[in-house]
């Protein structure tokens, strides 16, 4: 099988895995970081989102091997104050669009710290949540440094 | 598989092409395409507004931030897809989509894939088209196909110059390609004429992250008006005015979309 | 004591009757408003977990040498399989075992639906199973399929025997109406499409079967299993601890862990089966569609004398018929009302429950209804509402009801009408629309709780229920801490084992808090009990004077004074074990939530774009439990039914019935950016009647008026009648231009 070397989190991994293979199932099932989540498979959810040089990507329909740029997963991110800021806001509910909204919330602060209502709508809108947390991930947002 | 990644255009060799991915991974998987070999070209399409000039591989996430391009084609690219898959994708990538007709998604064997029948016409196809859909009914997906078309921008390929409009052909039963492209043929960049001012204006499901219903640009290019639409034929569609709606041959369940494209074609050249 | 009775037990509508074995209740409930822990915001107790990405769903378990399933699918509406040939398959790279119809169950000889589960095969890898999958060789003899609702009716082809109800003479008092309005209105079918897919692992562990599932029933699934399998319920262990959503549709095991299981077995392998978004759009439960012909008669003054309704739910292949007719028999005073209900059984997916089924369905007809007859009779909405306020369930009285408070705390979102409209400009046109709600939610019996205090002074709850991510571990917690007089940080909730702890409810119906809820509470009660006589023997002092707040234990005369620590020092590692039951239901009531929503929406009568700008509801479910979850759920369902309000429609080919709209570019739910303001108020009186809390559920209610309130803001908007749902563009043009021609035919369009 070919190998393939990943920088995820600042950690170095080298692996194996066949060309085909996305990077969201060589990162759950390879690598073993099971954070970051595959709902729809196919581009339309943003469950899966990881950073690739900081910028949100959707990991099931990136091949692996193409990826050369860093990767932040949500495991690199669990210390970012948006995680407080969402626990705080009950911007969560069965969890499982979080970690992808929480990566999608870190690229939007790092670009533009204080975001208005209009920014979090047009950068978050790739991230479905079920659920319907969409008002309390506006507020963690909008509070995310307090 | 195998992965190649050419440094340079000669070393281009055959293979399936893959920039951002977000079509052709999806498509491999369904087995709609099929590769034994990939060639990512990222290292090898140009990338970046200069002038007048877009390199390919741009991404709809730099073009929806760029201050260098026309409105309509800013603004068909911020609301295009969602901000992951725009980040992604690359403008190249773009004008070769897919059509997202569901029975050609679900492989029907319809008369895009070669088959002898267009299952949407008699089937469902609320979201078709309304102009040339007697034999393809499909609604082509592309905001940004349709602002390029209103910008009169032309493309630059590894084997010709050409304006987008001979991107693009009807399909029929000689040949089912919507595109004209050639085999191996890399599309490099586009080249915008001067505009004097341009809009796009596009109805969809939700305020974000859909396709188009309809998508209207308008572009005033060297005095003469332009309008490109999306999502009512199988290809970007070149309007040659509002009464040409008329003309429009909507199927039993898209006749709305006559109403909605004449609305907004109307404010998209009110607002030029 | 326990207690034998025979009772009436209500699940998502559902009635049946039962024998229970009961506790009895005899804890008096707490005062009304919010105690110290009960009625306040509390942060979700597994917040970090999911948001840090750690909380492992199913979806993340993977176990040594487990093996994936994928499932082959019937391409046929209705078909027989003449002959399968698994050999190819077998013969794959990778493949392990492979099952036939029969083998497992879920896996048809006869599908009745395009996409039902045929055959399976479990491999190293999906990719390996699917191509497996793909070289299973069928030969099909296709059947006759039904897929038009009308069609099976007038075949009297039913899921179950259709249902009428009347009360009063509705023929009679319809003749007599001064006005008589009749519309249809249809609703599509839509998708739950929980984040997380419907699945399960299974491994077997010596004679035990061990099921992961992401489930809203751990003991459903226990029970269907164990019996399936022919094994003793206790050989089989079922684990969900945290679910990536339900909303209804994970009721039951699914062929999925039927599948899991068997092929386990065969291969001696640990074996996961989990359905693919595609799969999962296609056969993991639906909300039905429905059609319903509805006629209302009034008086001039607004008096309603007679409501009837014929209602075709289009249930699929299984299934039951949801109560579409429930709002009209119960929202309202009517002294005349006649429903005749219909489920057809049609080859399509079948229906599961979805948050408030039917009710969903049977609230927006009806409320529609009613508010184009304030428009005829030139009525404010709200205020024919209140005239008709019903106050008992046709004769049996409520446990508690107030939709009147509800409708006083609308009135201030109501008033905004004037300036609403007046926002109108251009082709985008104001508008403002309200609608009631009504549902179950009160939950039932039995279920129980186990406290444990440790020396420590902290408290574990265990009980073996499921948080589908409503955050009822949260509100557990928080009962507890109440009642043992606790800080809320002192308690932890395990649940979501059926091997640990005990049995408790599912997580639907918007049963889980009013069920579960009160056992804990009798559980923490019975702890609190033995602390208390403990204290009291220590002290030398009465029990009665002894009371724990704040962590602290004190006598009434402030003599004694003690931190729980210092007083259960002595139980080192031993603790104090409480257990708790759920009481009986209030025998002779109706257990019902109440609401109104209140809705404001800009309508561009060009395009037929419809924007959701403002939804205030309000909402009487007893006393509220965790006011922060509490909004959370409220937005949620908001949220939801937004989606299928506007743009959410599953749509099939209608010569194979095959879903078309299987992936999520075409089955659209909403975005963040589609969300409005929301406002959300509760009554937050608890039910006098009911159980030691007086809480009702809250799960579903606010997904019930949402869809009518938004047509009924549309109408005010615009002058014109929606009748389907999603109001799309071309539902909203089309109706627009119904309208237009009623104007030029001399009626008024709009109000
Ligand atoms: C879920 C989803 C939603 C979308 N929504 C929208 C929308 O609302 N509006 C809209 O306009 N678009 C939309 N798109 C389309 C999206 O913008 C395109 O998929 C994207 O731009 C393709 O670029 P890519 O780099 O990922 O292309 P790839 O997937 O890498 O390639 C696509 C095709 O183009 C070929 N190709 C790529 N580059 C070149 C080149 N330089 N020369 C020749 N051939 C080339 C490839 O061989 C392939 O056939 C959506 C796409 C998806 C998946
Ligand atoms: S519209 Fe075109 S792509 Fe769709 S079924 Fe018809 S021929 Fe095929
Ligand atoms: S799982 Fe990748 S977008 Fe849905
Ligand atoms: S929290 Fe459940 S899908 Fe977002």
């Amino acid at each position: 099988m070919p190998e393939l070397s990943l920088t995820v989190n600042e950690h170095r991994y080298e692996v194996e895995a066949p060309i085909e293979m996305s990077l969201a199932h060589v990162l759950r099932e390879v690598v073993g970081l099971t954070g970051t989540k595959i709902a729809c498979n196919e581009g339309h959810c943003g469950a899966c989102t990881v950073q690739v040089d900081g910028m949100p990507t959707l990991s099931c329909i990136t091949l692996a091997h193409t990826v050369s740029g860093e990767i932040t997963t949500i495991e690199g991110l669990r210390d970012h104050p948006l995680i407080d800021a969402f626990v705080r806001a009950d911007a969560v509910q069965c969890g499982f669009c979080t970690p992808g909204q929480v990566v999608s919330a870190a690229a939007l602060v790092a670009a533009n710290p204080s975001p208005t209502i209009d920014d979090i709508r047009h950068t978050m809108a790739g991230n479905i949540c079920r659920c319907g947390t969409y008002p309390r991930i506006e507020e963690a947002i909008l509070h995310w440094r307090d | 598989m195998e992965l190649l990644r050419p440094s340079s255009l000669d070393d281009l060799n055959g293979g399936l092409m893959i920039h951002g991915g977000t079509e052709v991974v999806p498509l491999l998987r369904d087995g709609i395409l099929k590769a034994d070999t990939l060639v990512d070209i990222r290292g090898i399409v140009p990338r970046g507004v200069k002038g007048n000039r877009i390199g390919v591989g741009t991404t709809l996430a730099e073009l929806e931030g760029s201050t260098a391009i026309p409105e309509a084609l800013r603004e068909a690219c911020r609301l295009a897809a969602s901000p992951q898959l725009r980040n992604m994708s690359s403008i190249g990538g773009n004008l070769l989509q897919s059509t997202r007709c569901w029975y050609w998604r679900l492989k029907y064997p319809c008369h895009l894939h070669g088959g002898d029948r267009c299952h949407a016409r008699e089937g469902e196809h609320r979201e078709h088209a309304i102009f040339a859909n007697d034999y393809c009914a499909s609604a082509h997906p592309s905001d940004v196909a349709a602002a390029l078309l209103a910008l009169d921008a032309r493309l630059h390929t590894t084997k010709r110059e050409l304006p987008i409009a001979d991107l693009y052909r009807l399909p029929d039963e000689a040949d089912r390609h919507v595109t004209t492209l050639e085999p191996g043929e890399v599309i490099l960049e586009l080249e915008l004429p001067a505009v004097e001012a341009s809009v796009y204006l596009k109805a969809m499901d939700r305020q974000r992250w859909a396709f188009p219903q309809v998508g209207v640009a308008a572009a005033r290019v060297a005095g003469e008006v332009r309008l490109g639409l999306a999502g009512v034929a199988p290809i970007p569609w070149l309007l040659t005015g509002p009464e040409a709606l008329d003309a429009a041959t909507p199927l039993p369940r898209t006749a709305w979309k006559v109403d909605v494209a004449r609305a907004l074609v109307r404010r998209a050249l009110d607002r030029l | 004591m326990a207690r034998l009775i025979r009772t009436e037990k209500e699940v998502e509508g559902r009635f049946e009757e039962v024998w229970l074995v009961v506790e009895e209740d005899p804890l008096t409930q707490w005062p009304d408003g919010p105690l110290s822990v009960v009625g306040r915001d509390a942060l979700r107790q597994d917040a970090l977990e999911r948001v840090r990405g750690e909380a492992r769903f199913t979806a993340d378990i993977q176990l040594p040498g487990m093996l994936h399933t994928a499932v082959l699918r019937s391409p046929h509406a209705h078909a027989r399989v003449k002959k399968i040939d698994l050999a190819p398959a077998l013969a794959l790279p990778g493949v392990h075992a492979a099952l036939a119809p029969g083998d497992a169950k879920g896996l048809e000889g006869e599908p009745g639906y395009c996409g039902a589960a045929v055959a399976a095969v479990a491999a190293d890898t999906f990719g390996q199973a699917r191509r497996a999958v793909a070289a299973i060789a069928v030969e099909w003899e296709v059947l006759e399929a039904v897929l038009d609702p009308h069609e099976a009716v007038r075949r009297e082809q039913f899921t179950m025997p259709s249902s009428t109800y009347e009360r009063g003479d509705f023929a009679k008092a319809l003749e007599s109406a001064d006005v008589v309005i009749e519309s249809t209105y249809r609703t599509s079918v839509v998708l739950h499409n929980s984040m997380e897919t419907h699945q399960s692992v299974c491994e077997w562990v010596g004679d035990t079967l061990n099921v992961y599932i992401s489930t809203q029933y751990i003991w459903g699934v226990r029970s269907a299993v164990a019996a399936e399998l022919g094994i003793p319920g206790d050989k089989v262990r079922v684990v969900c601890e945290y679910m990536g959503g339900g909303f209804g549709s994970k009721n039951d095991p699914g062929e999925y862990t039927f599948v899991a299981a068997e092929l386990a077995k065969r291969t001696g392998r640990p074996v996961r089966c989990a359905l693919t978004r595609r799969e999962e759009n296609t056969a993991a439960g639906n909300r039905n569609l429905t059609i319903q012909k509805l006629t209302v008669g009034a008086r001039s003054d607004g008096t309603i004398i007679a409501l009837g309704g014929e209602f075709i739910n289009g249930v699929g292949w299984s299934g039951w018929s949801a109560m579409t007719d429930g709002p009209m028999q119960m929202l309202y005073a009517c002294d005349n009302v006649r429903t005749v209900r219909h489920g057809a059984k049609i080859n399509m997916p079948p229906m599961k429950a979805f948050r408030a089924p039917g009710f969903v369905e049977g609230t927006f007809g009806l409320e529609c209804l009613i508010d184009e007859l304030a428009v005829k009779l030139e009525l404010d909405p709200l205020e024919l509402r209140r005239k008709n306020y019903a106050n008992a369930n046709d004769d049996t009285p409520y446990s508690s009801k107030n939709l009147m408070e509800c409708y006083d705390l609308a009135r201030k979102h109501w008033d905004r009408r004037d300036e609403v409209r007046a926002r109108s400009t251009g082709t985008w046109k104001h508008g403002v629309g309200m609608a009631s709600q009504i549902w179950f939610g009160g939950g039932g019996p039995p279920s129980y709780a186990w406290t444990r205090v440790s020396s420590d002074g902290r408290v574990t709850v265990v009980t073996a229920m499921q948080d589908i991510g409503t955050g009822t571990r949260t509100a557990m917690a928080q009962i507890a801490a109440e009642e043992l007089g606790v800080s809320l940080d002192r308690v932890t909730v395990v649940l979501g084992d059926s091997a640990r702890g005990p049995y408790a409810t599912l997580s639907a119906g918007s049963s889980t808090t009013p069920s579960v809820g009160p056992a804990v509470r009798a559980a923490a009660a019975d702890a609190k009990r033995q602390i208390i006589e403990i204290a009291a023997q220590r002290y030398d002092v009465e029990e009665h004077v002894l009371d724990i707040k704040d962590d602290v234990l004190t006598s009434a005369d402030g003599n004694v004074s003690t931190t729980l620590e210092q007083l259960l020092e002595i139980l080192e590692n031993s603790q104090i074990l409480g257990k708790g039951g759920r009481g009986p239901n209030p025998a002779g009531m109706s257990v019902l939530t109440f609401g109104v929503q209140v809705v404001e929406v800009a309508v561009d009568v060009e395009t037929g774009e419809v924007r959701v700008e403002r939804v205030a509801a309000a909402h009487d479910v007893g006393r509220i439990i965790n006011s922060l979850g509490a909004r959370s759920q409220v937005e949620g369902g908001i949220i939801q039914g937004i989606g299928h309000t506007l743009f959410e429609q599953r749509l099939h080919d209608p010569e194979t019935g095959r879903i078309l709209t299987t992936s999520l570019d075409a089955y659209r739910m909403p975005t963040i950016a589609d969300i409005p303001e929301i406002v959300c108020e509760f009554v937050d009186k608890p039910d006098a009647h009911l159980t030691n809390l007086g809480s009702k559920g809250l799960g579903e209610p606010p997904i019930v008026p949402l869809a009518a309130a938004v047509a009924n803001a549309i109408r005010d908007a615009t002058g014109a009648d929606v009748h389907e749902l999603p109001i799309t563009r071309e539902e909203m043009l089309r109706a627009l231009e119904a309208a237009k021609k009623k104007e030029r035919r001399g009626a008024p369009a709009a109000v």
